[in-house]
């Protein structure tokens, strides 16, 4: 123990040594770098479609992150996605009139929500809603003017049949999900091919929450992202008559082949909307034609 | 001592070193409270199993790393995802890699050197001489290194997962040209707190701490106190210690996910 | 055979040993042992190799227990006693080892200062004080820097026995303190063992083989074979009485009762010769 000041002291190095290492690895390198501290308000934007945005994606202005998505629902019987952001408390200085779009961070990166600030001198407050707002928008969209993408299937209570004709599915399969505005509201029960017609009938499970989908609603086959799995997109039509069990619906699109996406893309250009670096969903992946 | 005595077969015996192992752990868990009173040796074994450690940790943490952010620039290339590198060298390391590379190169450099140690001081009388001098050896000799092992590992392993992100950061950014905000971005974005670094990087090597100290003073503590016992005994602690620490993994992988 | 020699009970014993019955691995090393070791005498155990004479060192500290029989240790029945009073006995006792066990990670000053940092609060003058007066006494105060590793057979078993007697203890147990040195450090060892019973007082028990050694110091041997005592006395009278042990052990006789061959079958049959008439 005569030597003991020397271990004493390179001991006690080691130890800093090593909760400072854990100290890195937990302050710099995980979510917690990017978790919001001190006070944050809520402030509520409804988006036609929401992408693949999770809780806790990142809310930025220019860039900077200023907060996080606090919740997303879907109310039933609305078409659009109510999301609420936690901004921090620092940022109060949003105008009312500022437009709230969903972006995406690089190819495969997580969607985020990004704030333009508008002119008007009135100010978002607590439990203010941010009434301009841009959905996620896909290359599906850009292309053939259509609305998909989401998250995964919800856990379904009780539910209602509908059937679905389409000339190709692609790789759609049982248990995939039924989408509208972005958000699963349903699940495809089965999918059988047609002897007589010669095409592919789904049957779709939708949530008894979201009984009132017009019956002129389109049914299509989008593909998530650009490896994703395939699910049913539904756009919601204009129709006062509402969609029961075991109707059919008339209006469909099967699902597109990457080869026809990008030839029709390089020949019709790319569309007006100016945020294409943003959106980095590319298309389906399997076969189909387009109806 | 009953271990040479014990049945021939393997599976008996494993399963009596087993048995034998864990009612050693008994004793060391009781004989924690006396050994407070020794903690001046706790410190000087955490010096010798971690301190003394920290070389062969940083190296092998940086070269696993770098060939980390390699394999995987190489294979994310494929679906120009490489601005993930820095996310799948992150989790690779905190869930797996850092726990299991720390605990064996652990075992390798300071669990053979406790066993053969403990080995060579029973061989020359050293535990019996503590006996006689009213020194509880196993609060003086084996609780103090068993301690000791359980502190060193999760900051054996935090140091290794620091130096490993640095090395894939090295080849990522510095040499394969990923943007450096996109690597961190995406790392902050997708690692979690709790699931990574809690869950994967500090339950687990202090588990695997417990485990490797454990077998190391047991071997040590156990072998018959000749030169050649001392020689098997490394052996052992190195074996068994590689398999609990790889069982485990799963184990433990199973339960915290 | 002789009957073997009865110790008769003696008020002065600091260890008596009564009907102490070991059983090792199958081969009984103690049968009824009885023996007595006199306060402040020089008491030597003797016997063949492997009779258990370190065994029996082992049943007076406590480190083994007997099948059946008492040890007595200054009026405690050491297999009796708790944990923490067999420890408090056994700072009480000093046990020179026969590879003197000195620990290697300290130098000779932290080895002796060892039992007192370990049981005692003592300030660190008086620590140093009491290793040094003990490194004295045995001649190696100017070693007190060195490591085991560079000590030579003879000094570190010195350095054991400063150890040994830092706590200037009732009873020192000296297991074969002879072995490996050369006549100087023999006799050094010799001397310091003397001294240390007279002008300390302090009971010493030796294990030994050394016979010549042992005639110089001892005050009463016991010589031990088969378990039991075959013969006791005093160092000058106890080769005479005569019984085959003592004449073979102190006679250095290759047979006798203690056989030069291992118990084994018939020679001839090991080696697969027919026997005769079968």
């Amino acid at each position: 123990m005569s030597q003991r000041p020397s271990y004493a002291v390179g001991t006690g190095l080691f130890i800093v040594l090593g909760f400072a290492a854990l100290g890195y690895l937990a302050t710099q390198t995980t979510s917690v770098a990017n978790t919001s501290r001190g006070p944050s308000y809520t402030v509520e934007a409804h988006f036609a479609n929401i992408g693949q945005l999770k809780e806790r994606a990142p809310v930025k202005v220019a860039g900077v992150r200023i907060g996080q998505v606090k919740s997303i629902v879907l109310d039933p019987g609305k078409e659009t996605a109510d999301v609420k952001l936690a901004i921090d408390q620092r940022y109060s200085q949003i105008p009312e009139d500022s437009v709230a779009t969903i972006f995406t961070s690089g190819l495969l990166g997580d969607q985020y929500v990004g704030i333009q600030y508008g002119s008007s001198k009135k100010l978002v407050t607590e439990g203010g809603t941010l009434v301009l707002t841009r959905p996620a928008q896909q290359l599906e969209e850009m292309l053939g003017k259509f609305f998909g993408a989401g998250g995964a299937a919800d856990n379904l209570s009780g539910s209602y049949v509908v059937k679905a004709r389409f000339t190709n599915i692609g790789a759609l399969s049982v248990g995939a999900p039924v989408k509208m505005a972005g958000v699963a509201i349903g699940s495809v029960q089965s999918v059988s091919a047609d002897p007589v017609k010669l095409d592919a009938e789904v049957t779709l499970a939708i949530d008894k929450k979201y009984d009132q989908i017009p019956d002129d609603s389109a049914a299509a086959v989008f593909t998530s992202g650009l490896i994703g799995t395939q699910y049913v997109a539904i756009q919601p039509g204009g129709s006062p008559d509402m969609l029961k069990n075991g109707d059919e619906m008339v209006l469909t699109q099967s699902a597109l082949q990457i080869e026809d996406l990008i030839g029709k893309f390089l020949v019709s250009g790319s569309p007006s909307d100016k945020k294409d670096a943003d959106n980095g969903k590319a298309a389906g992946d399997k076969s189909g034609d387009k109806h | 001592m009953s271990v040479s005595m014990s049945p021939n077969n393997i599976v008996l015996r494993s399963l009596s070193q087993i048995g034998e192992c864990g009612l050693f752990l008994l004793r060391i868990l009781a004989a924690v409270p006396r050994s407070l009173r020794h903690i001046r040796e706790t410190v000087r074994q955490l010096w010798f199993v971690g301190a003394m450690s920290l070389i062969i940790i940083m190296v092998c943490g940086l070269f696993v790393g770098m060939v980390l952010g390699l394999q995987l620039y190489d294979v994310l290339s494929i679906f120009g995802g490489t601005s993930a590198t820095g996310t799948v060298v992150a989790i690779a390391i905190y869930r797996e890699l850092g726990p299991v590379v720390t605990a064996l190169l652990f075992a390798g450099r300071a669990g053979t050197s406790v066993t053969a140690e403990i080995g060579l001081m029973r061989a020359t009388d050293q535990i019996a001489a503590m006996e006689m001098m009213a020194v509880d050896p196993i609060a003086y000799v084996a609780v103090p290194r068993f301690l000791a092992g359980v502190i060193a590992m999760p900051l054996l392993c935090c140091v290794f997962c620091a130096l490993g992100i640095f090395g894939g950061h090295l080849v990522g950014v510095n040499w394969l040209g990923i943007d450096n905000g996109t690597f961190w971005s995406n790392m902050t974005a997708t690692v979690d707190l709790m699931k990574d670094v809690v869950n994967g990087v500090l339950w687990k090597s202090v588990v695997f701490g417990a485990v490797v100290s454990l077998i190391a003073v047991f071997q040590g503590y156990t072998t018959p106190p000749t030169s050649e016992g001392v020689a098997y005994a490394t052996t052992r602690t190195v074996v068994a210690s590689s398999i609990a620490i790889l069982a485990l993994d799963f184990v433990l992988t199973a339960f915290l996910m | 055979m002789t009957e073997p020699t009865r110790a008769k009970p003696d008020d002065n014993a600091l260890v008596r040993v009564r009907g102490l019955t070991t059983v090792l691995n199958g081969k009984k090393v103690f049968d009824a042992l009885d023996m007595d070791i006199p306060r402040g005498k020089i008491t030597a155990i003797m016997g063949p190799s492997g009779t258990g004479k370190t065994t029996l060192l082992k049943h007076i500290t406590g480190q083994m227990r007997g099948d059946a029989g008492e040890v007595w240790v200054d009026g405690n029945q050491v297999s009796a006693l708790s944990r923490d009073k067999l420890f408090e006995l056994r700072e009480r006792i000093g046990y020179l080892f026969q590879n003197s066990a000195l620990l290697t990670d300290f130098d000779v000053f932290e080895n002796v200062a060892f039992p007192l940092r370990q049981h005692t609060q003592l300030p660190e003058v008086l620590i140093r004080n009491i290793v040094l007066t003990k490194l004295q006494a045995v001649g190696l105060r100017g070693a007190a820097g060195l490591m085991p590793t560079e000590l030579s057979g003879g000094m570190a078993r010195r350095v054991a026995l400063a150890r040994a007697i830092v706590f200037d203890p009732m009873l020192i147990l000296y297991d074969e303190p002879f072995v490996g040195l050369d006549p100087i450090a023999l006799n050094q060892v010799l001397k310091l063992i003397r001294t240390l019973n007279e002008t300390l007082g302090i009971t010493s028990v030796l294990v030994a083989h050394e016979l010549e050694a042992i005639k110089q110091v001892a005050d009463h041997i016991y010589l031990i074979a088969n378990g039991k005592v075959v013969a006791q006395g005093d160092p000058k009278t106890i080769a005479d009485d005569g019984s085959p042990w003592t004449r073979q052990f102190f006679g250095g006789e290759s047979d006798g009762p203690v056989p030069f061959q291992y118990p084994a079958g018939d020679l001839g049959a090991s080696l697969g010769f027919p026997r005769r008439g079968a």
